[in-house]
């Protein structure tokens, strides 16, 4: 897929920053992200190949502009969305629920 | 299939590695030359838009492994071999391109024919 993901040679995205001292995850909630990859990848039963192509299809100007474990929740979500563990509706509940200060 | 203590050691060390332990022949030796096929698939592919037709060549065969395009898709392992390719960076950049500087890129058997 040409998509956006494809950024080898590209110009004008400026110098990598590295940051001195970076922690291994820089919220509570990436460190719940990257647990997600062990527990849905065993019993949603996705390949790795499968989880880089739902990255890929995140519409590009958000894809640009969301961090790297925002990268994976949405693959996340589509792996689970195509299998029927959850539905379109119950997520957008939840997200609205979280929104609003619920939990 | 529920995820157990012992499972997670290996998978975050990894990151579910796609080494597929299955005899398949290499279509090339260390040291051949290869070029990239003109490779634009609408689906999944792991190959770097920018090597497309360029000319390269084999520095190290990794060994076999699920190939990236198929098995994103439900469509099966295709096991096949991966290589290190050595790409010039003329070859890739053109002549404003530091002589001397190459590049190695992982690239899948089947994005390559012989040059």
């Amino acid at each position: 897929m040409n998509g956006i993901h494809d950024l080898g040679g590209m110009h004008g995205l400026g110098p990598v920053v590295t940051e001195a001292n970076e922690p291994v995850f820089h919220e509570p909630w990436e460190g719940r992200a990257f647990a997600l990859f062990a527990s849905t990848f065993v019993f949603a039963g996705y390949t790795v190949d499968e989880f880089r192509h739902a990255i890929e299809k995140i519409p590009p100007a958000h894809y640009l502009e969301s961090s790297y474990y925002e990268h994976w929740m949405f693959a996340f979500e589509e792996a689970l969305l195509k299998r029927g563990f959850v539905t379109r509706e119950e997520l957008d509940a939840r997200v609205a629920l979280l929104k609003s200060g619920g939990h | 299939m529920l995820l157990t203590p012992d499972i997670v050691p290996g998978l975050v060390a990894t990151g579910a590695s796609a080494r597929v332990a299955v005899e398949v022949a290499p279509s090339f030796a260390v040291g051949d030359a290869v070029r990239v096929l003109n490779h634009n698939p609408q689906t999944h592919t792991r190959l770097p838009g920018y090597l497309r037709g360029k000319l390269g060549t084999i520095e190290k065969d990794y060994g076999v492994f699920a190939f990236p395009d198929t098995h994103a898709h439900g469509l099966g392992e295709k096991p096949q071999h991966c290589y290190s390719v050595r790409f010039s960076a003329r070859e890739l950049w053109g002549p404003g391109a530091p002589e001397r500087d190459t590049l190695r890129v992982d690239v899948f058997d089947d994005y390559m024919e012989p040059s």
